[in-house]
């Protein structure tokens, strides 16, 4: 097992950096997701550390090692990769052992912690297929297999899960996310995905267009996001960003909708961002009155589209809203839970 | 008319050439085989005439030699230049292209090429290893009985080794890059991404360009030919030489028929077993 130190990594095509600098911290043992939007260089980042990528500037550390000019089977990392790239001529048990084999380890020690691998994941009797036999599920959990046969100081995951349908994504992620309970293994995973990035994270690093937006464990980043992408990216459906102006304590949009914000007096009074998450609006007979637009129920909640202040705003409500579109919903908004950000850097503002 | 039989019609006159261009001349050559000269029918006459010839076992046992050595070094070589050409390094556009110009080369004018290169006294073959002092003197490298053969491999595999590499490069380009970042995560070396990868990758390729060749090499007559006609003292005669010879030059072309039809017996035997022993191997790629 091994920490990964990330310092002011860089990276350049040519003329073209993609990566600006990004410093990450990892552990011995942590589980760290790297999420962003496709193109904010999180999978160029986990190439690096895999060493699949050469690093342009900066320092990548395994375990106390920097490892910038070595190969990537001198680093003592496992991949696994969004295509699974499973070797199509070698049966399921050939696979997992390759890296062993390669290694010039005895047949019975290799048969023996593939078999042990096997085990954990339930792939006994697949062992004598060939991938093109397998589902998908199953050739994701070969490929995680032939990670963890090689006991890596570190396990790389790239995307691995976008491949699979809805159900099956939810099956594996939380067996990826047991396996590592079990292991400890400090793990890299890569995700687009921020409900992946959520639920496995011990802790989540959010990326943007070659930078790290912020990093921190789920839930602070939920509750506390750093910046207006961090609070738009986390969350799902997403926080609701209104326009408007700070003056006495009180938001007040362009068009004149106002409500209190507590604690926020300190601020003075200026322009700003407001950010409110779905499941703070609540239904209110005395609240703002809302526009819907869409009503969409799940059965156990309903998510109202509507227009409050000027914004398209998003509402879930634990009640079943059973208005048309046109309507006048009655909402208020948990003024405490608002985040208030900086209309021109995006930065959160701190009471 | 239904739909089955309007089909038809449509493909009838490409079947009627094809039967006349096809079908006719394998039909006649089998006619041909068992008659004589006036027509007559005269059985396995042919047959044992032409088995009793010393020149047939010789050719072929020449046949094999020839065939067997161009295709081992075809695909070694042709494999080999495909991985070669797959690697990154500046000018690879044009290395590609020059590669690729034996096979582009007409045959005749290849064969007639290298006959001047080796030859015994003119050839720059000799005047450049006599000249540096590789040999003593020059070798009759295309009169000398041991030597003619494998310098006719040596042409053949020259001619159509880029055919080869051509089509495993396409294989190889085919290998998707991941599985050579996964192999390279699970420790695999250049030659172990060679042996682990690419030539399991490729494999069904090689398959099928090495029956290709099979075919190919079992029916080339241009280069030797064109070099020796089959000469010195029948050493590189092998058996479409032998055929030709016995139909044009001896014009005995019942005998040639006769020839050809065990030829062709044997050739599809070959093909066979050769499908059903390497095509069919279990673990293959899809």
């Amino acid at each position: 097992m091994g920490s990964v130190n990330i310092a002011q990594a860089r990276k350049s095509y040519g003329a073209l950096e993609v990566l600006h600098g990004v410093s990450v911290n990892i552990a011995n043992g942590e589980f760290v997701v790297l999420v962003g939007p496709s193109g904010c260089g999180k999978s160029t980042l986990l190439r690096m550390i895999a060493g699949l990528e050469a690093i342009s500037g900066g320092e990548i550390a395994i375990d106390g090692k920097v490892v910038n000019t070595l190969a990537p089977k001198e680093r003592d990392i496992a991949m696994v990769f969004q295509s699974y790239a499973l070797y199509p001529h070698m049966t399921v048990e050939a696979n997992m052992g390759f890296s062993l084999r390669l290694g010039g380890a005895p047949k019975d020690a290799i048969k023996a912690r593939v078999a042990e691998a096997a085990k954990m994941l339930g792939l006994e009797d697949y062992l004598k297929r060939y991938p093109r036999h397998l589902s998908g599920g199953q050739r994701q959990r070969v490929a995680m297999g032939r990670a963890m046969v090689r006991k890596p100081k570190v396990f790389l995951f790239d995307e691995p899960l976008s491949n699979l349908d809805a159900k099956l994504r939810v099956q594996m992620r939380s067996e990826i996310k047991r396996n590592h309970q079990r292991l400890k293994t400090t793990t890299v995973y890569v995700t687009h995905d921020q409900i992946e990035a959520m639920t496995m994270a011990d802790r989540i690093v959010v990326m943007n267009g070659g930078v790290v937006e912020q990093v921190g464990s789920p839930l602070e980043l939920y509750d506390r996001p750093a910046n207006l992408f961090v609070a738009g990216f986390i969350g799902s459906p997403s926080m609701n960003i209104l326009s408007g102006r700070l003056e006495n304590g009180t938001f007040m949009t362009a068009d004149g909708t106002a409500f209190a914000v507590p604690g926020m007096a300190s601020f003075g009074n200026r322009d700003v961002r407001l950010g409110i998450r779905p499941e703070h609006l609540c239904l209110d007979p005395n609240g703002l009155r809302a526009e819907i637009v869409t009503v969409e129920p799940t059965g156990s909640e309903t998510q109202v589209m509507m227009r409050l202040g000027g914004h398209d705003v998003v509402g879930v409500f634990r009640e079943r809203v059973v208005n048309a579109p046109g309507e006048m919903l009655p909402v208020s908004i948990d003024a405490e839970r608002a985040h208030i950000f900086d209309p021109q850097t995006g930065k959160r503002l701190e009471a | 008319m239904d739909r089955n039989s309007t089909g038809l019609v449509f493909v009838l006159p490409a079947l009627i050439v094809l039967a006349m261009l096809v079908a006719y001349p394998v039909a006649y050559t089998g006619l041909l085989s068992v008659t004589d000269r006036q027509g007559a029918f005269v059985g396995l006459d042919n047959f044992s005439a032409v088995l009793g010839a010393r020149a047939t076992p010789q050719a072929f046992w020449n046949t094999l030699w020839f065939v067997g050595g161009s295709i081992v070094f075809q695909v070694v070589f042709g494999t080999a230049a495909a991985i070669l050409l797959n690697q990154n390094f500046i000018g690879r556009g044009i290395v590609r292209s020059i590669t690729l110009l034996p096979w582009v080369v007409p045959g005749i004018v290849a064969a007639t090429t290298w006959a001047w290169m080796f030859h015994t006294e003119f050839g720059i073959i000799n005047y450049m290893m006599t000249g540096a002092g590789v040999i003593p003197e020059p070798i009759g490298w295309l009169t000398n009985g041991s030597t003619v053969m494998p310098v006719l491999i040596a042409i053949n595999v020259w001619k159509l080794f880029p055919f080869v590499a051509i089509m495993v490069l396409a294989g190889l380009q085919s290998i998707p890059n991941d599985l050579y970042e996964a192999a390279r995560v699970d420790g695999a070396n250049f030659w172990q991404e060679v042996f682990h990868i690419m030539l399991p990758q490729v494999r069904s390729v090689i398959v099928a360009v090495t029956l290709l060749l099979v075919i190919w090499g079992l029916n080339s007559i241009t280069i030797i030919y064109a070099i020796t006609r089959g000469g010195p003292a029948n050493r590189t005669l092998i058996t479409p030489i032998q055929i030709f010879r016995l139909a044009f030059e001896s014009t005995n072309f019942n005998q040639a028929a006769a020839l050809s039809v065990m030829f062709f017996a044997v050739a599809l035997v070959i093909v066979i077993i050769y499908i059903k022993a390497l095509a069919s191997t279990p673990g293959e790629v899809k």
